[in-house]
Order: structure tokens, then C-alpha cells, then sequence
């Protein structure tokens, strides 16, 4: 036997186990047949153009959107100044503070849509709106962020904004015309995960959501309904393609920013 | 000194209760080139970064050209700085970094401005290298670029930041002297920090030596390496053999008794710190002590005889460490090879000439 066989058959199998589910999705989503099982009944379309006619399901989008878009812009804000104070000033409790940004990562959601549920409602008197959803969004979102602008802002050499003040720029000015334009990828990489996170999520927006649902929390909805269950699965393949694409493009952007500042690319996500 | 274009005045820096200024007082005239020189930790870049506003003085004042700049921030005062790590932005190409400084200039067309960008880099031997995109520039091509974007607004100080300690030898070498002939070009006044002590002495008008906070000695280069105010600064700059010494002070002179050289009576101006008495330390270069080579007709005024314990050859030189009798550690002597001349052996005998007017006396 070939030395390394054992560990690539291994690989292998890993890779299956992991994608084999997600290819189901595509494969019963063209399958025109209501029933999810083996042998397939032969290929359609009808599933997605079914989708165009749901009322429920385009607010659902619109809903979605609108929520992934503005809690894609508030975690990037917020990352933009931890990551700048983080990467430019010491100050007591550093350390601390720091991982108390990026907990949320670990949090266990449910945890975090409970608790957010009973503060917004028992202990501020809120009612539950799309708002409440972008909150629990942007809390977990924004430590992805902070990840993501770190390595960006850590990477500038920090005499590059004392040379553009030296050069007669305002502190402004040198953050406006040199720090900003060398984070850019970095931004743009952040608003594209935060939107993706945000536009996937479920657990959350399933405690915070009011009466507006979300997309996640309205598929959920749909399953309790078997024969919907086709059109969720084309809605799922759209939704896995969308997320490919903008985590690709998210990926592309970093790795420009790496190399313009002629940095070592040290990760990323893809 | 008259009209001197900066003046340093009592110049205090605290940070929290580390004190890395502590009363710094000099005057810097137009068109010299002025070297901090320290080991790390002195102050020097503390200073420099002072002069050019990056850092505030805890007391005391930084006047450049007769104004107070105690309220005149970074960006506003008339020096530029080229960065250790030269800070050349990644994101803008040759002529954009060059010309970064300009593009606030009302005063100038945008002709006006390429114009000035390409004069920038020809002077600084990167002609043609306007549309080069930054991170395809060499170490030393970055050096010429930084030089080129603060000499364009023409500042009346340039501050160097020890702008040569990121390029190989040769290259540092190269650029010292360029550094130094575009310096007397241009006129500017440039403020070099470099803890090379061979560096300054290459390329100063005046070096101030600093050490922990303080300025050491403030000299031309012949003087702080002929007469040394102190044996640290002897220490920092070059190489010194020492040797330890009696004195006696009568009036103007110093009789001396050093141990391996022998006996002899020197004015008090060779005692740069005045002149001690009892126990004193004698200072001689190595280049100021010679061996006596297969010379019978040779009489030096001073010599002494010694043992050769270590030789070094170098092409040009060959450094002897030679035992003195009495003399507690062997002395460094370099000598030229100049044709024909021999080279001793370890363990020869040696006859070492000394010249008496080399020595600097401090106190032990």
C-alpha cells in the first residue's frame, strides 16, 4: 500500500460526510416530486418558480435583508474602533476587554436569544421588531468583525499615519487618506461575513423576531407543512450559493488587502 | 552659537516615572548636519521625535528658527522625518508617496507639483521610477524614496530616524556618503539618530553623544575622538586601550606614572574632566602606538618593549595585542601594512613606540 493511503481515504470520507448533506439540497430541489426520498422522480423547475409566487416568502427576503444589511454595517462600525484601539493604544484591562468582545463567539446562541429576549422585553418594555433582531445580530457579528479588522489594522506599519502627519495631514486626514484606504479590504471582508452570519442565523432572530420573520425563521415555519418542503429545499440551494459566493469575494478582498500591504498572509477563513 | 536654527532648552521627557529626557540644552545651526549618537535607550529617537512634534516635552522648550513650537503641532512644524521603517504608504505608487505632501500646497499648479515630484526623485538617483508601485522597491530604493518625499516640501530640518540600520553593509556605506554629499547639496539642515558610532563620525558636522537621558559630549567628530569628555563616551566611540596610571597635579601639569608605559609629565588639557589626582586612567588609540618592525635606525622619544600575544590581520591593517611589562592587560595596536613591512608572530618581541601628546587622562 501506497505510504499516506489511509489518511487520504480518511479525507475523503471527511469531505463527504460534511458536503453529502448540503449536495442533498440541490438534488431534491430540481427533483419534481414532493416526497424527499430515493429514487428521484424526474427534473423540474417548478419549485423555484413556486417560490416567486409566495407573498410571505418575499417579505420574509425583504425582512432578511434588511436586517443582514444594517447588522453588517454596525458590527464592521464597531469593529473598525475596537480593532483601531486595540491595535494602536494600551490601556488598563486591554486583555480583558478584548475577550469580553469576542465571547459572543463562543456564547452558545440559544443563551444569548434568551437573554436577550427577557432584557429587551421584561426589563426595557421593548415589543419584539426586526430592531431587536439586528441587536442579537450585531452583538454576534461584531466579534467576527474585530477578528477580521484586527489583522488588518494590525498589519499597518504605525509609522505610516505619523509619516502622512509629518507630511502636513491632519491625525483625520492621515486616518482618512492612509490608514482607511489600507483597511478597505479588510472592511469590505468584514461587511460580506457579518451580512452572511447575519442573513443564516436562526436561533436568534427565532426569539426576537416579532411579527416580521426573518427568512431563516419563516423556512422554519414552512416545514411544518410537508409539501412545501421542495420549495424550501430550492430556497436552501439558493441560500448555500448566495453564501459561497460572498464568503468567496470576502475571501478575495482580504487576501487583496494582504498583499497590499505587502504583509504575510497568516489565515483567513477559506 | 549665532543665529542657531534650533535651540533645545532644558528639554525635559517623562513617561509616567521613566525619565528619558533629563534637561537637554543644544543649539543646532542652519545647514549642519547634527547626529544624535547613543546606545539604545538614550533618548536619541525620543528627542528627535520631540524636535519633529510627535512627542510634547515635559518641561522646557524646542525653538525652531526663533518660534517656540511648544503649540505648533507635527504637521504644521518645518521639519520632515524619514522613518526607521521608512513608512512608505503601500498603497500609492512612487510619485504618489513623493508627492503626498504636496497635494495640501494651494500655492503650486498641478504642473508645478510633477515638476517638483520629478526633481524630488532625480535627486535622490530614482529617475524614471515615478510609476513604480511601492512594494516593488528594494530596501534601498525605499530609503531614496522616503529622503525624496520629505525633501520635496523642502523643510528647513530634515530628522533622520536611523534611516540606514534596515540596508546590508554595502549599501549602508554607499548611502552614508551619498546621504552626506546630497546634505551639503541641498543645504537643509539635517538631524540624524544612529547608535553607529562609525556612521556619525563619517557623516557629522557636530555629534551629540548621549547616554541615558543626557547629552555626554557635544563635539565635532576629531574632537569626541581625540579628546573624549568622558571614558564612556572613549568606550562608545572607536576603540581606547586604557590603562591605569598615578597623577600628580603641579599647577598647569600632571606628572604621570603609567602602569607599562612608564613615567611622563602632560599639560592639564589632556585631562578632559580636570585633572585627578591619585589614581587616574591613561587613554591611547590604537593607532596613536606603534611596534618598531626591523627599523634599527628608529629612535622614538617614548618606547617600551613588550610581547605580542594576539595577532590580527586584516589586509590593509593588522591589529597587535602586545603585553607590557607591568601593564595589567595586553594594549590594542593597529598598524598599516604598508609594503615590504613584516608581520610579527605571536610571541615575538616586540619594541612599542607612544606618543605622549595621544593621551587623554581620566579620573579612575
Amino acid at each position: 500500500m501506497k505510504q499516506g493511503t489511509g489518511l487520504r481515504i480518511y479525507a475523503v470520507a471527511y469531505l463527504i460526510f460534511l458536503y453529502l448533506p448540503v449536495a442533498l439540497l440541490p438534488i431534491f430541489a430540481f427533483n419534481d416530486g414532493t416526497v424527499i426520498a430515493f429514487p428521484l422522480q424526474g427534473f423540474t423547475t417548478k419549485w423555484f418558480v413556486e417560490l416567486l409566487s409566495i407573498e410571505a416568502l418575499h417579505g420574509a427576503v425583504r425582512n432578511s435583508l434588511f436586517v443582514a444589511i444594517t447588522t453588517a454595517i454596525l458590527s464592521t462600525i464597531f469593529g473598525i474602533f475596537a480593532a483601531r484601539a486595540s491595535s494602536r493604544y494600551r490601556f488598563p484591562l486591554k486583555g480583558g476587554i478584548l475577550g469580553l468582545i469576542m465571547v459572543p463567539l463562543v456564547l452558545p446562541e440559544i443563551i444569548v436569544g434568551v437573554a436577550l429576549l427577557v432584557m429587551v422585553v421584561s426589563l426595557m418594555g421593548l415589543s419584539l421588531s426586526l430592531w431587536t433582531v439586528v441587536l442579537g445580530h450585531t452583538l454576534i457579528c461584531t466579534p467576527f468583525a474585530v477578528a477580521i479588522l484586527s489583522a488588518s489594522f494590525n498589519g499597518l506599519d504605525r509609522s505610516l499615519e505619523e509619516a502622512a502627519i509629518d507630511l502636513g495631514e491632519t491625525a483625520m486626514g492621515a486616518f482618512f487618506k492612509v490608514t482607511l484606504p489600507l483597511v478597505t479590504p479588510g472592511i469590505v471582508s468584514a461587511l460580506l461575513i457579518s451580512f452572511t452570519i447575519s442573513l443564516d442565523e436562526f436561533i436568534i432572530a427565532f426569539f426576537l423576531t416579532g411579527s416580521e420573520p426573518t427568512l431563516p425563521v419563516y423556512l422554519w415555519g414552512q416545514l411544518r407543512f410537508p409539501q412545501r418542503i421542495p420549495v424550501v429545499m430550492a430556497l436552501g440551494t439558493i441560500l448555500v450559493i448566495l453564501s459561497l459566493v460572498l464568503l468567496t469575494v470576502a475571501e478575495f478582498f482580504r487576501r487583496r488587502g494582504v498583499r497590499r500591504t505587502g504583509a504575510k498572509d497568516t489565515g483567513g477563513f477559506l | 552659537m549665532k543665529d542657531p536654527l534650533i535651540v533645545l532648552d532644558q528639554v525635559q521627557k517623562y513617561y509616567d516615572d521613566y525619565h528619558a529626557l533629563r534637561g537637554i540644552s543644544c543649539e543646532i545651526g542652519k545647514g549642519e548636519f547634527f547626529s544624535l549618537l547613543g546606545p539604545s535607550g538614550c533618548g536619541k529617537t525620543t528627542l528627535l521625535r520631540t524636535i519633529a512634534g510627535f512627542e510634547d516635552v515635559s518641561s522646557g522648550r524646542v525653538l525652531i528658527g526663533g518660534r517656540d513650537m511648544a503649540d505648533v503641532p507635527a504637521n504644521l512644524r518645518p521639519t520632515n522625518m524619514v522613518f526607521q521603517s521608512y513608512a512608505i504608504f503601500p498603497h500609492l505608487d512612487v510619485a504618489g508617496n513623493v508627492g503626498f505632501g504636496l497635494r495640501k500646497r494651494g500655492d503650486l499648479s498641478a504642473d508645478q507639483k510633477k515638476a517638483k515630484v520629478i526633481e524630488a526623485l532625480e535627486m535622490v538617483g530614482l529617475a524614471g521610477y515615478g510609476k513604480r508601485p511601492a512594494h516593488a522597491l528594494s530596501g534601498g530604493q525605499r530609503q531614496r524614496v522616503a529622503l525624496a518625499r520629505a525633501l520635496v516640501l523642502e523643510p528647513e530640518v530634515l530628522l533622520l530616524d536611523e534611516p540606514l540600520s534596515a540596508l546590508d553593509k554595502k549599501m549602508r556605506e554607499q548611502m552614508q556618503t551619498e546621504l552626506r554629499r546630497l546634505q551639503r547639496h541641498v543645504g537643509i539642515t539635517f538631524i540624524l539618530v544612529t547608535h553607529d558610532q562609525e556612521e556619525a563620525l563619517i557623516m557629522s558636522d557636530r555629534i551629540a553623544v548621549m547616554f541615558e537621558g543626557e547629552i555626554a559630549q557635544l563635539a565635532a567628530p576629531q574632537t569626541l575622538y581625540r579628546r573624549p569628555a568622558s571614558r564612556k563616551v572613549a568606550e562608545f566611540i572607536g576603540v581606547m586601550n586604557f590603562l591605569s596610571a598615578t597623577s600628580t597635579v603641579s599647577g598647569d601639569t600632571v606628572a604621570l606614572d603609567i602602569a607599562g608605559l612608564g613615567k611622563v609629565t602632560l599639560s592639564a588639557e589632556q585631562c578632559p574632566g580636570g585633572a585627578p589626582s591619585g589614581a587616574a586612567v591613561a587613554g591611547l588609540r590604537p593607532e596613536t602606538l606603534s611596534v618598531v618592525i626591523d627599523d634599527a635606525s628608529a629612535t622614538p622619544s617614548h618606547s617600551v618593549t613588550g610581547k605580542v600575544v594576539e595577532v590580527v590581520y586584516y589586509g590593509d591593517m593588522t591589529y597587535y595585542e602586545v603585553a607590557l611589562d607591568g601593564a595589567q592587560k595586553p594594549v590594542t595596536i593597529s598598524m598599516k601594512n604598508l609594503p615590504g613591512r613584516r608581520v610579527l608572530e605571536i610571541g615575538d618581541t616586540a619594541k612599542v613606540a607612544w606618543d605622549p601628546s595621544a593621551l587623554v587622562i581620566f579620573a579612575a
